[in-house]
């Protein structure tokens, strides 16, 4: 009794002699109490109800996931999401990794302004990136038209057509994304050891060998962090697509991210929003371990 | 017969070389391509955006885009906007992740320590777009929506600046320092400020930077939040512009270089800071 006292009153002396921990890390929590805590468990519990945000909240059980099944906007804004990443992902990485190696070379020069120009896309407003791809984009007076007229080509209905929608998306999320990758993986190029490329050169190791025994190896931190990254930004993206093509023509290039947004704050529907949300990231946060997975199962 | 074979792959070397620096050149054209566009955009007169064959520079250069978007938007108020509001975010973001690292990482003892770090670093699992509405929520419960603070407050506390901001003050600031300061009578808050602030400055800089890049180019968060015209950021303002009916592409390429130009010509300036700022997360993390 009087040891669990101590015990007690000593924990409490060490809290209060670590005051200033607890007060240096209050902040985060509050801040988190606010915009992460409670908007996770509000959200979770708006899922099951039907809310407009102004009338009265009532009650829908598992109704918004029985609609959800039934939602074939909802299925095409996933497929569509998918697609674009198979689209953009691929070319977007090899680029990236390729670049990355080329620019980890001694012999390159203006390595700086290789770096600068492929990475200046990364601070751009994606707005502004937007609206500049729409004039190149542009059906008669586009630039990327004009040239396809001049090399023969048969002009591309880029951003009207519901079949070259999805590709303008990807082709400026390559020239959006490219860079930040690539300089992720440069300095996961830089951080491998010389002594591990020196030693296998002594074995005899070719170039393919080394690339394929050590540096490809040692990258995978870095791979994962990326792929996770490309996963998150995929499914969530919204500017591009909002800007962009609006998500159409018809909702042939409407990704999750916009689709949720106008359930959300076009029509207003926050406990199906909530539901959606809730169910998709679910689903990215199970991939997410997955891929993790990957990163331990193979290393060990 | 060596020596011609050594000088034939040398040779081969050469020509590799100089054909990926081509390469490379080609590709970063391209990639600087749409900077260009844009550039010239800003400055050529409405009919010549969409002349064909397009063209590569203005004749004449003009500056009555500009004077449009002066006069026909906001921008000078968008423009103080956004720098309220991006100034605002980065401090506190950089101000309350560094405090928090430097707990996590200079108070081993303190009871629940560990417990709490993974708690924090749990956090980063919530994606955004789970919260979206409980956040929007509050903010109209406590009247902050169309004021600075519901774009300054969310997210200015983030889990990953405050797991790096531990790290590099693990890495960085000897526990010496701090035990010499505690004996001379500095209090907790004044070690912070005058010992570990100075010391993780880079750190600080690189973090700022990568809220900075976020908060100045969102527009989704600012359209939901931000409603009435004295209160529109940049991206904002372009958006609409685009949304207009014959859209006025030359003024939206003149505000468009104002809002892209801080930001890069920043980068331009501060590469390595940026590259940090970007790169930080995947190394460590």
């Amino acid at each position: 009794m009087s040891s669990a006292a101590a015990r007690r009153n000593s924990l409490r002396s060490r809290i209060w002699r670590h005051r200033h921990f607890y007060l240096f890390i209050s902040p985060f929590f509050v801040l988190f109490g606010i915009f992460g805590l409670y908007p996770l468990l509000f959200s979770f519990y708006l899922s099951f109800t039907r809310w407009d945000g102004l009338t009265e909240l009532t009650w829908a059980g598992l109704g918004n996931f029985a609609n959800l099944i039934h939602d074939e906007v909802f299925f095409t804004s996933l497929w569509n999401t998918f697609a674009i990443g198979v689209l953009y992902v691929p070319p977007m990485f090899i680029g990236a990794f390729i670049f990355a190696i080329i620019l980890n070379t001694t012999w390159l020069k203006f390595r700086a302004f290789f770096r600068a120009a492929l990475f200046m896309p990364v601070v751009t407003p994606m707005v502004v990136v937007a609206i500049v791809f729409i004039l190149l984009y542009g059906q008669e007076a586009g630039l990327i038209n004009y040239l396809a007229a001049r090399m023969g080509l048969q002009p591309i209905p880029w951003l009207v057509s519901e079949q070259w929608s999805k590709p303008a998306i990807a082709l400026l999320l390559v020239w959006r994304w490219t860079g930040y990758n690539m300089v992720l993986m440069l300095a996961g190029l830089q951080g491998i050891s010389h002594e591990y490329y020196e030693a296998a050169r002594i074995e005899g190791a070719g170039a393919f060998q080394r690339m394929w025994h050590i540096t490809l190896p040692l990258m995978r931190p870095i791979f994962i962090f990326c792929s996770i990254m490309s996963l998150i930004g995929t499914v969530y993206m919204f500017d591009e697509v909002f800007v962009l093509t609006q998500g159409g023509p018809g909702t042939s290039s409407t990704n999750f991210g916009l689709y949720l947004f106008n359930v959300s704050f076009v029509d207003f529907k926050f406990g199906y929003a909530s539901c959606m949300a809730y169910t998709v990231a679910f689903f990215v946060f199970i991939t997410s371990l997955f891929i993790l997975r990957l990163r331990r199962s193979e290393l060990t | 017969m060596v020596a011609r074979e050594e000088r034939y792959y040398r040779r081969r070397r050469k020509a590799g070389r100089l054909l990926t620096h081509l390469l490379m050149i080609c590709l970063a054209a391209a990639f600087i391509f749409p900077f260009y566009w844009l550039l010239i955009s800003a400055f050529k007169a409405k009919e010549q955006i969409f002349t064909l064959p397009p063209q590569f520079l203005p004749h004449p250069w003009l500056l009555r885009n500009f004077v449009k978007v002066f006069h026909e938007t906001n921008i000078v108020r968008a423009f103080y906007n956004s720098t309220v509001i991006a100034a605002g975010h980065c401090t506190l973001s950089v101000f309350l992740c560094s405090l928090a690292g430097y707990a996590f990482a200079k108070f081993p003892n303190a009871p629940g320590r560990n417990k709490l770090f993974a708690f924090v670093l749990a956090t980063m699992m919530i994606p955004g777009a789970v919260t979206l509405i409980p956040v929007f929520v509050v903010l109209c419960k406590v009247h902050a929506i169309n004021t600075y603070w519901a774009m300054i407050l969310p997210g200015a506390a983030g889990a990953f600046g405050i797991f790096w901001m531990r790290q590099y003050i693990l890495d960085s600031v000897h526990n010496d320092l701090i035990d010499s300061a505690r004996i001379d009578g500095c209090g907790e808050f004044g070690i912070y400020w005058r010992i570990v602030v100075p010391i993780v400055k880079p750190a600080l800089a690189a973090l700022g930077i990568l809220s900075l890049i976020g908060i100045w180019n969102n527009l989704m968060w600012a359209f939901i939040v931000l409603r009435t015209d004295d209160m529109l950021t940049l991206p904002l303002v372009i958006y609409l512009l685009n949304g207009e009916l014959r859209t006025p592409y030359e003024t939206i390429m003149a505000a468009s270089l104002i809002a892209t130009l801080p930001l890069v010509v920043a980068f331009l300036l501060f590469q390595r800071q940026f590259i940090q700022g970007i790169t930080a997360g995947a190394i460590k993390g």
